[in-house]
């Protein structure tokens, strides 16, 4: 094992730098006796190559989407291309300070620009902002629009906000974060949204309904119309969780389901790389009504005049705007610019094609379902027990989900089990117990990016762990760097840093 | 249209479903929801031509290393190792997901752990997360922490003390991530040396939270902050931003009574990136760890009693708790947290001293060299500075910036942008890049506008 407190060299072991303009006694004046550091912080002593080497070696000990396959549903594993890295290496965005004046950053506005006209022609929204950093704060920012915007009609008192109960965790919590009250309502049994059982909650104390379409079970919503005219006839604003948008690109938009707000999961959708949690970007689109509350500034532009420096070539001239009623700052500067950027250089690649992206992810994930679930009757012979669908469909779209509850009652399988044993098979586990409403729940996406050869290859995977000793998969994994890991230990003894503290000076 | 292994095999796909068409899949998507025309989008372009763009629309921005520039602001124009660059975005790391599946993510779930104990060893506290979204949202959801912590035995209830020196953009946000919660915002008052009015802090006591910033928006290290735990006492969090590269001369705040420290971690691992991504700082003490926002990776074993790490606390979190978690992040900054470590393991603890020299370095050598000018004064005379000043110019600063921006030089921040009684003031920004030909360009430029305005 590396452990990268073990470095601990000479004191000049590291990574030498100029020497400071001015010299120590002139330094030294330049902070208060009181408030000099006594002893500097315990980092590693390591020169380059062994850091080179324990970092190698750490990356060796993890999976991404370039190690194997990563059907992890809801988070829209795709590839990540490479010449998107490329471009934010530019010193263009890479050594740019979000205060520079307007005349500076024209190339970098038409970007910001051009990703606001895209993300809301695909969504049928009317105005953008780019600033929320994570689908979450996306979220949050739209909420906190439309509690503004309430609060100016008069109608403050508007205080809660429905979800479904197989929404995202993030809904509620964005909207708790708000104030608002949250209102969970129940399924129907076939996984879909109950009318009746909205229809009896909306209230003149509705705020907005927050939902995903299709829904975490993959499911298109075909009553979501009928749910938005429930909602705005009660002068409630409905709010579309975009971290399904991949699977309707071109097809259908929130504008045409009668959303008022959205945000868009750019690192899902648009490809920015995940990198172990983050950065993600999480842009917002509203209709006009709540565009004046968005946060400040947006992207704006207008014909190039004869005064004006040049251009980027395009004959405009861009700025930035401060929405009238705004609701400020929700990043402190402009979002994660370096997703924006990454994410127009992938929207690019496809441009008024994107409608294709959004076919084959649909495409592979029916495909994928289909292996599954149909078998050849020699497998089914030979398997414990097969999944059940999550919820009935002839069709489902970019994801789906399977229930392990017949495999569990049977030979005491559980869904984490199958999660588990799949990593033995070099591919990531699936999302487990989620949506909370489907028992013993795996939610498989492959993305548009996996060949057939990939699915088959999962299909069959998958199977065969189903007819395996049951043992061996309550046990798994078994090839992986570590064995099945505690977590119930890790929370209890909460080992949250490198004991090691003394350092030889 | 280079990312779709599948691209002409979808009637070979269909068939084995015994469909005959795509249009097939989204049959069940109702007419009045459907769209029917095409996206008014540009055709698709290869790689070669969004290169091709992306040089031309990146090239036309003027970057901060074209010229000598000031600007700074709560960013760093710093100078990131190439290592870091080259091994952060090894496949492995950059293409996964948050570490749900500990047995394939040891990897990264290691260095999130190291980073934590870094991140611990600078601020002087025992936890760290494994970053926040950036400083603002980082300072924003350690006083919503605070507050559930401490609201129970305040004497003012909901009620938090901020320094009323912050900048407006970290402001916004924190109104933004308090009002929701009913969090009344107080707050404390500067004296016109900048520092902090620390006889009249001890309004603060029985509230749930102090935040202020160490150096503050001016740049001042404010040595009266180190008293500011004993006034507000054992209850009140005092809760401290600091710029993450001076804590190699200066003392962490844990050191002086912080009980949360949050800032800015982009001077460790990326360049200024136009504000993102970055990442924020959150390190605290035991108090609030189960109030505390973000992941967290803790160590533990495997079923052979091997050593291993795993995300740890999730109860807090959304996934689980839903409305009633800690916060609503999900997605955060681990990518550039990993750059980060790689950075600061790199520099070692002398290295960071030695970084932390040479920023103090420039920025006394320009103030030395700015108020020899007729007409320029420090606006805080007898003040400490680290990375940033202020100066008060014979006239508005904006004027100022903009003449001197026309010689190819970028000055700094007008305050007057974010205080309307401060149009003749310009925060100037140093970091360890800054050169001695630097200094001498502005200097020679403001010379030049004080000489120009005067006519």
């Amino acid at each position: 094992m590396s452990d990268i407190f073990s470095f601990n060299g000479s004191s000049n072991a590291g990574w030498s730098q100029p020497k400071p303009v001015l010299s120590n006694s002139e330094i030294k004046d330049t902070v208060p006796n009181s408030m000099l550091r006594v002893k500097p912080p315990a980092w590693p002593r390591a020169s380059e190559p062994e850091l080179v080497r324990h970092y190698t070696w750490l990356s060796r000990r993890n999976f991404g989407i370039d190690t194997g396959f990563y059907p992890l549903g809801s988070c829209t594993m795709k590839h990540n291309p490479r010449i998107n890295e490329r471009i934010v290496n530019l010193p263009g965005i890479d050594r740019m300070h979000p205060l520079q004046s307007e005349h500076q950053i024209q190339g970098i506005l038409s970007i910001f620009y051009e990703m606001q006209e895209m993300l809301a022609i695909c969504s049928g929204m009317d105005q953008v902002t780019l600033q929320p950093v994570a689908g979450a704060q996306g979220e949050f920012t739209a909420m906190r629009c439309i509690q503004e915007y309430h609060r100016e009609r008069g109608e403050g008192n508007r205080n809660k906000v429905i979800v479904p109960d197989s929404a995202h965790g993030t809904n509620p919590a964005s909207a708790a974060m708000c104030g608002y009250e949250i209102i969970e309502i129940p399924s129907a049994k076939d996984g879909r949204i109950d009318l009746h059982a909205l229809q009896s909650v909306v209230g003149d104390d509705t705020a907005a309904m927050m939902i995903t379409n299709p829904s975490t079970l993959g499911i298109f919503e075909p009553e979501i119309a009928q749910a938005s005219e429930i909602v705005h006839s009660a002068g409630g604003q409905m709010y579309y969780d975009g971290a399904n948008f991949n699977a309707i690109i071109g097809k259908t938009d929130p504008g045409l389901m009668g959303f008022d707000a959205v945000h868009f999961n750019l690192h899902k959708t648009f490809s920015q790389p995940h990198g172990g949690g983050g950065p993600g970007s999480g842009p917002i689109g509203v209709k006009s009504h709540l565009a004046e509350y968005l946060p400040s500034p947006l992207a704006a532009r207008r014909a190039l005049i004869d005064s004006d420096p040049r251009g980027v070539g395009d004959g405009f001239w861009y700025t930035w705007e401060s929405p009238e009623k705004t609701i400020g700052k929700v990043q402190q500067w402009h979002g994660n610019a370096g997703a924006v950027v990454r994410c127009w250089a992938f929207y690019r690649r496809y441009g008024r094609e994107l409608e294709r992206m959004s076919e084959h992810a649909v495409l592979n994930a029916n495909y994928l379902r289909y292996k599954i679930m149909n078998p050849d009757s020699e497998v089914v012979s030979r398997v414990h027990a097969m999944p059940l669908d999550g919820a009935p469909a002839d069709f489902v779209m970019h994801e789906f989900t399977l229930s392990m509850i017949e495999l569990k009652n049977k030979v005491g399988i559980s869904g984490k089990d199958i999660a588990k044993r799949l990593l033995d098979y070099g591919v990531m586990a699936p999302t487990l117990y989620f949506p909370m409403i489907v028992p013993e729940c795996l939610m498989i996406e492959p993305t548009e990016t996996e060949s057939k050869e990939v699915l088959d290859q999962f299909a069959k995977d998958f199977l065969t762990i189903l007819t395996e000793d049951p043992e061996i998969v309550k046990t798994a994994p078994h090839t992986t760097d570590v064995g099945r890991v505690d977590e119930v230990w890790a929370a209890r003894n909460l080992i949250l840093r490198h004991p090691s503290t003394s350092l030889d000076n | 249209m280079d990312q779709l292994p599948n691209l002409g095999r979808e009637a070979e796909m269909l068939s084995i479903m015994g469909l005959n068409s795509i249009e097939d899949l989204f049959s069940h998507i109702p007419s009045e929801v459907k769209r029917t025309d095409p996206l008014p989008l540009p055709p698709p372009q290869s790689e070669e031509e969004i290169w091709r763009d992306a040089q031309h629309l990146l090239g036309s921005n003027i970057n901060l290393d074209s010229r000598p520039s000031f600007l700074s602001a709560g960013l760093a124009r710093n100078f990131v190792p190439t290592m870091v660059g080259m091994l952060a975005t090894r496949g492995e790391f950059l293409t996964s997901y948050t570490p749900y599946q500990a047995e394939v993510s040891q990897g990264m779930l290691q260095a999130m752990w190291e980073f934590q104990t870094m991140i611990s060893e600078l601020v002087g506290l025992p936890i760290s997360n494994v970053s926040m979204y950036d400083a603002s949202t980082s300072a924003a959801e350690a006083i919503t922490c605070a507050v559930r912590v401490h609201n129970k035995k305040a004497t003012q209830k909901d009620t938090v003390y901020v320094s009323n020196l912050i900048p407006p953009h970290r402001m916004s946000v924190i109104e933004n991530y308090l009002q929701g919660a009913g969090i009344d915002i107080k707050t404390l008052n500067h004296r016109v040396n900048g520092c902090l009015d620390i006889d009249s802090a001890s309004v603060a006591h029985g509230s749930c939270a102090v935040y202020v910033e160490q150096p503050n928006s001016f740049g001042l290290l404010d040595e009266g902050l180190l008293e500011l735990k004993n006034i507000i006492g054992e209850n009140t969090a005092l809760i401290v931003g600091v710029d993450a590269v001076s804590l190699g001369l200066v003392s962490p705040p844990g050191d002086w009574g912080a009980d949360i420290v949050v800032g800015e971690g982009q001077p460790f691992g990326i360049g200024p990136t136009f504000g993102g991504p970055i990442y924020g700082i959150f390190a605290c003490n035991e108090k609030y760890i189960r109030q505390m926002p973000g992941r967290i990776v803790g160590q533990t074993h495997d079923s052979n009693n091997k050593k291993a790490f795993t995300l740890t606390l999730s109860t807090r979190e959304q996934h689980i708790r839903r409305h009633r978690a800690t916060s609503n992040i999900c997605s955060n900054e681990t990518l550039i947290a990993l750059m980060g470590a790689m950075h600061m393991s790199l520099l070692g603890p002398e290295g960071i001293t030695v970084l932390a020299k040479r920023v103090a370095a420039t920025t006394e050598a320009t103030k030395r060299a700015l108020i020899s000018i007729n007409g320029v004064e420090l606006l805080h005379p007898d003040t400490h500075n680290f990375r940033e000043f202020v100066i008060k110019l014979p006239g508005d600063s904006e004027e100022a910036v903009a003449f001197i921006d026309s010689k190819g030089v970028i000055a700094g921040l007008p305050l007057g942008r974010w205080w309307n009684d401060m149009s003749s003031c310009l925060l100037v920004g140093c970091d360890e890049r800054t050169s001695m030909s630097d200094i001498s360009s502005l200097a020679i430029a403001i010379e030049d506008w004080i000489r120009e305005a005067k006519q």
